[in-house]
């Protein structure tokens, strides 16, 4: 708990210094032969959901010690940005690979000249759509999903589209409102891209966010956050969360069921690239051919992230047979589009609404958020 | 020996294939202009869209002026998929409103309402395209244009331009292979009159003079011509030589019968006085047989020095002197007024000094012989640009109707003595080499008169 508290003070300086040594939490997995190099990867994704990656990856390369730097992603993105501009990496703050669910920061910074582009076998395979310029690569399948409590929402009530969400809380507003979860989007990355894409949708995300409005929406900042209210249930219905995460809980024992929405279903590609400040550059490229690779899915199919883009649906999911099937498919392209959600006038914009929507929930949220819970933000 | 340049073939094929090269230089060079303009062009329209999709979103509320960049202008420019997108959107006061601060390409505030601008630019080292455009904002406080500037590096236009270059690059070489081969083909087939032009002269006999005979196109029809207009002159030329050996054979076989009958009949006489007149008939058969070998070595001498000896400046005047003093004895007893008439000083004419004086020797001699009764003048003197050197004697001379014949070798104007007609065709012969002529004139009075009429060089360089 000292140490925690240390750390987090530690985090409230470098905000302070708006430096590269943002809190972190750090991971070796130290190589089983003789050590050739280290990796170092830096990112914004659950250890538990790439430990298995990186083991896999080290039966391949037994000779590569993977040290595993875990932050929240703007944070990430400041720090590769800033070495970006000094046009090194900190002595001590090396990076090799780059892992982040924002993908557009990832594209914001490729879009910079931060990122070395790749070009390999395992590259030319990946669909246009999850590859930019051969330097950022989405290499996972996340839905954003509906997830609920069993027991709290009878069969009959379970929405299965944005619509029938919409009717839900009209029809039945006494028991839900308050009890609807999801992504504080001022302060969670993903929360705020996958808003941004149901905004695309506008004929639905206008009336969602109303309907949001006055059911009294709770906003976390991060998945994990909302996973751990809907397991004590103090929500019901949980809105957008990142399926794998979700899907993972489930695994883990909690008491959830998971919607894959049947009107569209977007999906997010966690991205990977190699800042142009990477040291270890062939070990870095070799382990994104590895992510990217059918070794790799499968390992992220059965152990990390649990989707993939034309596979059925892991099972006990209620949604449609595959991701890619019935044209529901959406994915957030890993490409300059996202560079739309990044512009700075359209967020500001785009929050405002938003919060007006939302309303004073979003406000308290905003404003009562302790530094702390930042930890937690992203999945 | 001819000596042997590089063939005319290779020669032909490698300027054309040089111009070839050439022509196909520049059309790449077009190629690849028109590539990237008809690139620019296609990528430019999404550009400008994009900024114009930027631009209608600029609104004001009356206190504030916001802009809200949509997804569809980032589609459009994700047209071009792996080029880098920079763009900035500034009020009319130059505040930043979106964007990248540091795109620093120059807005021209005065272009603003004539429409989006676009230009070359650079950002972060990298060579971009980038739009202006500006849109109208009508606010109390702060009215004006407001501009949007999108960049976008070159990738994509590279690439298409490249794609461009290269399939009309295909083209153009495959038409100039398609020539180059063609010309080959063409000059090959051009040239094959000339083989067989070779193939004839190869297949013939040494002496088969006839003419080719050849059907040739019109460039090389002159060169077959020249060559069957050759083979004629070497043909009459051969022709001549050989009437001239059995003319000569049958010249020298004469005498020589005559001088062993002669000397067969000396043998078997036995009357002194008979033998002495006998003797002194061979004698005079002796000396006209030398005068005869002599002129015919002569003529042989002049007909080669004519096709082989250089010119020399040759004082024509003296010569004539000379020639004229060395035959004075030829008159013997008889009573002969042989004179000189022309300059006393030089008279110069390129010429074979040798020849012009065996042709001048030759005819004096014949005026001496056949002509001259009493009388031989000699003349030098100029007439129209030309030497001409005159013999005139007061003899009864040739009839006209001789003229022609006697300029041929063995054809004496009076088919008298043997030998005498060998020196009126030299004379002819030395006068042609030396590209003059010789004629006659009948002078009525005061006698006959031949006349070599020669150029003074002065026509020519």
């Amino acid at each position: 708990m000292i140490r925690r508290l240390a750390r987090l003070l530690a985090y409230g300086l470098a905000l302070g210094l708006a430096g590269p040594a943002a809190a972190e939490e750090s991971t070796r997995f130290p190589a089983s032969e003789h050590e050739r190099t280290t990796l170092t990867i830096r990112s914004a994704a659950d250890i538990d959901a790439m430990a298995p990656l990186i083991r896999d990856y080290q039966q391949l390369y037994p000779d590569v010690t993977v040290v595993y730097h875990e932050y929240i992603t703007a944070d990430l993105f400041g720090e590769v940005a800033a070495s970006c501009a000094v046009g090194h990496a900190d002595r001590d703050r090396p990076a090799d690979v780059v892992i982040s669910s924002s993908v557009d920061h990832l594209i914001k910074l490729a879009n910079d000249g931060c990122a070395r582009a790749h070009h390999s076998i395992e590259t030319g395979r990946q669909p246009d759509w999850a590859a930019w310029r051969n330097e950022v690569f989405g290499f996972t399948t996340e839905p954003a999903v509906i997830a609920y409590r069993p027991d709290l929402v009878p069969r009959e009530d379970l929405p299965r589209s944005r619509v029938e969400l919409v009717d839900l809380l009209r029809r039945k507003p006494e028991s839900y409102a308050g009890r609807i979860g999801s992504y504080d989007i001022t302060l969670s990355g993903i929360g705020y891209l996958f808003a941004a894409y149901d905004g695309r949708a506008a004929a639905t995300y206008g009336r969602l966010v109303e309907a949001f409005g006055r059911a009294n929406l709770q906003v976390r900042c991060c998945t994990s956050d909302l996973i751990a209210d809907l397991e004590t249930g103090r929500i019901a219905i949980g809105y957008n969360l990142l399926g794998s995460y979700v899907y993972r809980a489930m695994r883990r024992g909690a008491r959830l069921g998971l919607v894959v929405p049947r009107d569209y279903t977007l999906v997010l590609s966690r991205a990977v690239l190699v800042p142009v400040t990477a040291r270890a550059v062939g070990d870095a490229f070799a382990f994104i051919d590895y992510l990217l690779s059918e070794r790799g899915q499968r390992v992220s199919r059965e152990e990390a992230f649990f989707f993939d883009r034309t596979g059925p649906l892991p099972p006990g999911i209620d949604g449609p047979p595959s991701l890619s099937a019935a044209g529901a498919f959406r994915p957030i392209t890993v490409g300059p589009v996202l560079l739309a959600v990044q512009d700075r006038a359209r967020r500001a914009r785009f929050l405002a609404e938003w919060r007006q929507s939302i309303g004073a929930e979003a406000q308290k949220a905003d404003v009562g958020a302790p530094k702390a819970s930042r930890r937690a933000e992203e999945p | 020996m001819i000596s042997r340049s590089s063939s005319l073939f290779s020669r032909l094929v490698a300027v054309l294939a040089l111009v070839l090269a050439v022509g196909a230089g520049l059309l790449l060079v077009a190629a690849w202009a028109s590539a990237r303009l008809a690139a620019d062009e296609a990528y430019d329209r999404l550009l400008v869209g994009a900024a114009l999709q930027i631009a209608e979103t600029i609104a004001s509320d009356g206190r504030t002026i916001s802009v809200d960049p949509p997804f569809s202008a980032f589609e459009t420019l994700a047209l071009s998929p792996r080029d880098r997108i920079f763009y900035k959107v500034v009020d009319p006061a130059d505040r930043l409103l979106t964007g990248d601060a540091d795109l620093g390409i120059p807005v021209d505030r005065a272009r603003l309402a004539a429409g989006p601008l676009l230009l070359d630019g650079e950002h972060r080292g990298q060579a971009v395209r980038a739009v202006v455009t500006g849109r109208y904002v009508p606010d109390a406080t702060q009215a004006g244009f407001a501009a949007v500037v999108v960049a976008q590096t070159r990738e994509a236009r590279t690439q298409l331009t490249r794609a461009l270059t290269v399939k009309a690059s295909v083209m153009v070489l495959a038409m100039s292979a398609l020539a180059l081969g063609a010309v080959a083909v063409a000059v090959r087939a051009a040239l094959r009159p000339l083989g067989a032009i070779e193939g004839v002269l190869a297949a013939r006999g040494p002496n088969d003079l006839q003419p080719l005979g050849l059907a040739a196109p019109q460039e090389i029809h002159l060169l077959v011509a020249s060559i069957d207009h050759f083979m004629g002159r070497l043909s009459g030329h051969v022709a001549v030589m050989k009437r001239f050996i059995a003319d000569a054979a049958h010249q020298i076989r004469t005498p020589l019968t005559a001088l062993v009958a002669q000397l067969d009949l000396l043998s078997n006489e036995t009357d002194e006085g008979r033998r002495r007149d006998q003797l002194a008939r061979i004698r005079a058969r002796m000396a006209e047989l030398g005068h005869l070998t002599n002129q015919l070595l002569n003529h042989a001498m002049v007909i080669h020095r004519a096709r082989s000896a250089a010119f020399d400046p040759v004082d024509v005047a003296g010569l004539a002197r000379r020639t004229l003093i060395d035959a004075v004895p030829q008159a013997g007893d008889r009573a002969i007024d042989i004179g000189y008439e022309g300059p006393d000083e030089a008279l110069t004419i390129p010429g074979d000094a040798i020849a012009l004086r065996e042709a001048l020797a030759n005819l004096i001699h014949n005026a001496l012989k056949h002509g001259a009764r009493g009388r031989l003048t000699v003349r030098v003197g100029r007439e129209r640009g030309r030497v001409v050197v005159a013999v005139e004697d007061d003899g009864p001379g040739i009839p006209a109707s001789e003229w022609a014949r006697v300029r041929e070798p063995f054809q004496a104007a009076t088919g008298g003595t043997v030998g005498s007609g060998l020196g009126l065709s030299i004379a002819a012969e030395v006068a042609a080499a030396h590209g003059g002529e010789m004629r006659f004139e009948v002078h009525s009075g005061k006698g006959f008169c031949v006349i070599l009429s020669l150029p003074d060089g002065e026509g020519r360089p």
